[in-house]
């Protein structure tokens, strides 16, 4: 642990105590990335960002303050308790508007250290090797005359932070995460179609090494990728109407995030992010009894899970990672919380879901990582097993959905009909439209274990001035009966 | 926080400039102090006052086969972080293969001296939380009064954007805005919502009580939406609707790298006239209802640009890179480079036209008068086919009148037909945002014939 960061996370929480606060956190938060971008044979973005301050949030009487500044300019110490008397004079303010006092879930302060594993560290990676990789990947999808733009990425990440509370906590956390992709875009026949490998928007990404690059294997997927986008310009509309509709993976994992994982915020469901971003539909007395999915359907939240991106140690609350049901055999079960949160819903812990994007920004309640639990098909069973006019999509394209998060309409990269128990015509722009209790429960086959894959979300935005998250979901292919297919083209 | 001012960030930077071994150096920083407070029924819920100043060093070096280049940024003009980014600057870039495309950085330019301002407004900068708790304690009692949950955000922020390069170029700028936001719930989820907010550069331009009035007055003829069957309707779009749509031409459409790459809805469309001749459309950061800053990402100015006149689509937005690819003039909409996604509009005007909203209201047999739309979202970029929801209050107009409320329901449409369909201009004009990133200036606009393809019950 090093000490002069968390001793300056120690000495704020001190400062707002003996300034008259109920309650502090501090966090000292360091995150250095680098981001490569091979785009059309050149090197079109190489950027190396760090950020490196200091975040207080501090509670006294009935008010809630955080100030927030940049370190690495010295005076250390003196910035922190300028931090501190501004925390203060904010929640002072602010009090008198206060209409009802917030209670905190309790929360056993401890020290502890940790650590993303990494077999292989990114940073000790060379700069010459993660451009050739790229440089292979983004030369694999040469060769059509239709193509317009070829695109490999690479991003790796490595955010440490210190942490303190008046609890007595008193944690540092090294977390790691590396992920990239290709993508390709094809303009021929009045369309523009994209592909990508392994997920739309930059890839793939998990917490751990660049060993997470090396398994995509991104050279290998390129003349697919790039064949795709070309063959989806002068592919058929998707049709409309209603059909049994098969979901990969990469496109699943939005469906979870959009019509699972936000409805879940609990400080959506009391409205206190109605403002920007939306409510929910689901409600406390619904936990227990609402059937949220089909039987097959179990849903998962876990800080805990090896690469997910909200894998760690401890919240931005101090609060241990955990594991807990959303929806258990349809059923839903609890909500995301925070420490307030919980309190609110008469919950004896935090859920352990807040959290901030680095030093700037105070903790809201985030998605963790929420996964669609394994089923028992085959995928080669699961199409086979499809009647003719079904219709497989896969991959992120476009997402859009209402402020309760029930009416939603995604569009996918791709899609295939299925014709004999296999997949047929390929179909441009294939785009559903439901509403998300009955999109659940219309579920009837989910792909096993061999089919399941970690997929991560590294644009999350929420709270307002908006910050952005990242998390990972677990799914594999599924399949939903009679749902709405739109000819959005 | 007081900003730095101009003179002590070009001395700041230009020490970081003399000490890199780099062929070209270029140092951009944006320094941002801001206090908000967002708020919901229990009063404040989460506030912050909070500073930072990012510093983004791009180095370059020269070789016979073109520009090798490496960016890094950190937190702060201190010594250590910026030594340590212009070491990872010039590790990436002495590492980075040479892009024969890349010209040499742009030096200094008639006016840069003048561009942009140093003053910035105290009242806004200094704006206290005292003052921000008044306004939350005013949303509350309003909306208490009428059985409605509050929320919203109360913000003010001092900003600085400076930007100095090797070749000569230094420009800066400072600024200031204010806002105040409030959605207006009924307790039954069922039982309708209505938005308000109000953004300014100066918060003594900010009306606080007409915000708060009008969020309540349309959260109360909002309740009990009856259904509403979709299909193709007239609408009136309310400013915050507009924004929400119109921002998807800035994201995809109107820069030079989007048209060049075929997906942009440009393509093909240039010079045709296939809109109204009313329409009139720019990107213009001096205009005066919310003036932005006076220069791009590489620190040239913003030119003026129109983009849609006299019923036809002009050029695309450029900034240095595809001004010379394509052989044409730098308008001034670079992103901050390197970037691979190419120019962009940010602050995009339509022209007022000369109905005020009762007077398009009263033209409409038929219709629907829509406050905002959620989570728009584009389909294909040809056309910019879009889809979205609307929200916070959605009402049926008949023979000329608001009759009432309708649930909300989802459109899927194409931006250009939408624009070829418009039949009314709004006289006033308001700076409106979106869930998603950037602000326009419009007024009301009138389009006959959108397409909306679900509904809600709520």
């Amino acid at each position: 642990m090093t000490r002069p960061d968390m001793e300056l996370a120690a000495l704020a929480v001190e400062e707002a105590l003996a300034g008259g606060a109920g309650q502090a956190d501090a966090r000292v938060n360091r995150t250095l990335h680098q981001d490569l971008i091979v785009k059309n044979g050149q090197l079109g973005q190489a950027e190396a960002p760090e950020e490196f301050g200091l975040g207080v949030s501090v509670r006294k009487g009935d008010g809630f303050g955080f100030a927030a500044a940049p370190l690495g300019i010295g005076e250390e110490a003196a910035t922190a308790r300028v931090l501190v008397r501004r925390a203060l004079d904010q929640a002072q303010a602010l009090a008198a508007a206060s209409a009802a006092p917030t209670e905190l879930a309790p929360l056993e302060g401890v020290t502890a250290h940790y650590e993303t594993p990494c077999e292989i560290d990114p940073f000790g990676v060379s700069l010459d090797d993660k451009v050739e990789l790229l440089r292979r990947a983004e030369a694999s999808m040469e060769g059509a005359e239709e193509t317009v733009v070829r695109q490999a990425t690479c991003g790796v990440r490595r955010e440490e932070q210190w942490q303190a509370s008046s609890e007595g906590a008193r944690l540092h956390q090294v977390l790691v995460r590396s992920g990239g992709g290709i993508s390709t875009t094809a303009a021929a026949h009045g369309q523009v179609q994209r592909r990508s490998y392994p997920a739309a928007f930059d890839g793939n990404h998990k917490t751990g090494g660049w060993e997470h690059l090396l398994a995509m294997d991104l050279e290998a997927h390129g003349p697919r990728v790039r064949d795709e986008s070309v063959a989806l310009c002068a592919a058929d509309p998707c049709p409309s109407g209603p059909r049994t509709l098969v979901l990969g993976g990469s496109q699943l994992m939005l469906q979870i995030h959009e019509s699972v994982g936000h409805p879940n915020e609990l400080d959506r469901v009391f409205g206190h992010e109605v403002d920007l971003a939306g409510s929910s539909f689901a409600r406390p007395d619904m936990r227990g009894d609402f059937r949220y999915g089909s039987e097959l359907v179990d849903l998962v939240a876990d800080s805990t899970i090896p690469g997910g991106l909200d894998t760690r140690g401890f919240d931005d609350e101090c609060a241990p990672s955990r594991r807990f049901p959303v929806v258990e055999k349809g059923l839903f079960r609890g909500f995301h919380t925070s420490r307030e949160w919980a309190a609110r819903l008469g919950e004896v812990e935090s859920g352990a879901t807040a959290r901030a994007e680095g030093w700037f920004h105070p903790p809201i309640i985030r998605i963790t990582n929420l996964s669609l639990m394994p089923g028992t098909w085959t995928f080669e069973d699961l199409i086979a097993d499809c009647e003719d006019g079904a219709v497989f999509a896969d991959t992120v394209k476009m997402w859009s959905i209402d402020q309760r998060r029930l009416n939603f309409q995604f569009t996918c990269e791709i899609a295939y009909e299925i014709q004999g128990g296999r997949l047929g015509r390929l179909l441009r722009n294939p785009t559903y439209q439901g509403t998300t209790p009955e999109f659940w429960n219309a579920c009837d086959a989910v792909c096993d274990a061999d089919h399941w894959e970690l997929w991560g979300v590294t644009n999350c935005g929420k709270g307002n001035p908006m910050q952005v998250a990242e998390m990972s979901h677990g799914a594999a292919p599924a399949r939903f009966r009679n749902v709405n297919l739109l000819g959005a083209d | 926080m007081p900003l730095p001012s101009r003179e002590e960030t070009f001395a700041a930077v230009r020490r970081l400039i003399d000490a890199s071994p780099a062929t070209e150096t270029e140092v951009a920083v944006e320094s941002v102090a801001e206090r908000f407070v967002r708020y919901a029924d229990t009063g404040p819920t989460q506030s912050a006052d909070r500073e930072r100043q990012l510093v983004a060093i791009r180095a370059r070096f020269r070789s016979e086969d073109g520009w090798c280049e490496g960016k890094a940024t950190c937190d702060g003009l201190g010594e250590g972080p910026t030594s340590a980014a212009l070491e990872r600057a010039v590790a990436l870039a002495r590492g980075a293969p040479p892009d024969p495309e890349l010209a040499p950085l742009e030096g200094a330019f008639e006016g840069m001296q003048e561009l942009g301002r140093e003053e910035i407004d105290a009242a806004t900068a200094d704006h206290p939380f005292e003052q921000k708790a008044d306004w939350v304690r005013a949303a509350l009692a309003a909306c208490s009064a009428e059985w409605l949950q509050p929320a919203g955000l109360a913000c003010t922020r001092a900003s600085a954007q400076t930007l100095v390069n090797s070749a000569g170029r230094a420009v800066h700028d400072a600024r200031t805005r204010a806002s105040l936001s409030l959605t207006a719930s009924a307790p039954d989820p069922e039982g309708g919502s209505g938005f308000a907010d109000g953004i300014a550069a100066r918060v003594e331009d900010l009306d606080a009580q007409d915000v708060i009035r009008r969020a309540v007055e349309k959260a109360v003829r909002n309740r009990e939406p009856a259904p509403i069957e979709a299909g193709e309707h007239t609408v009136l779009l309310e400013p915050n609707a507009v924004s929400s749509i119109l921002l998807f031409a800035a994201y995809q459409g109107f820069g030079a790298q989007a048209v060049h790459e075929e997906a942009s809805f440009l393509c093909g469309r240039i010079g045709e006239r296939l809109f109204p001749e009313e329409l009139a459309i720019d990107d213009d950061a001096g205009n005066e209802v919310y003036p932005g800053a006076p220069f791009d990402g590489e620190g040239a100015p913003r030119r003026r640009v129109e983009l849609l006149r006299d019923g036809a689509l002009t050029g695309p937005v450029t900034d240095g890179d595809w001004a010379r690819k394509l052989g044409c003039a730098n308008t001034g909409h670079a992103r901050p480079k390197p970037n691979t996604q190419g120019p962009k509009p940010l602050n995009l005007v339509v022209h007022a036209g000369g109905e005020s909203l009762e007077e398009l209201v009263g033209g409409i047999d038929r219709g629907l008068l829509v406050t905002q739309f959620h989570y728009t979202n584009m389909i294909d970029p040809k056309d910019l086919l879009l889809t979205g929801m609307t929200r916070n209050g959605t009402f049926r107009i008949e023979g000329g009148e608001v009759v009432g409320a309708v649930r909300n329901l989802r459109f899927t449409e194409s931006l250009v037909n939408a624009l070829r369909n418009v039949r009314g201009i709004g006289r006033e004009r308001e700076v409106a945002g979106a869930l998603f990133d950037g602000e326009v200036v419009s007024p009301a606009l009138r389009i006959d014939g959108f397409r909306f393809t679900s509904t809600t019950d709520f």
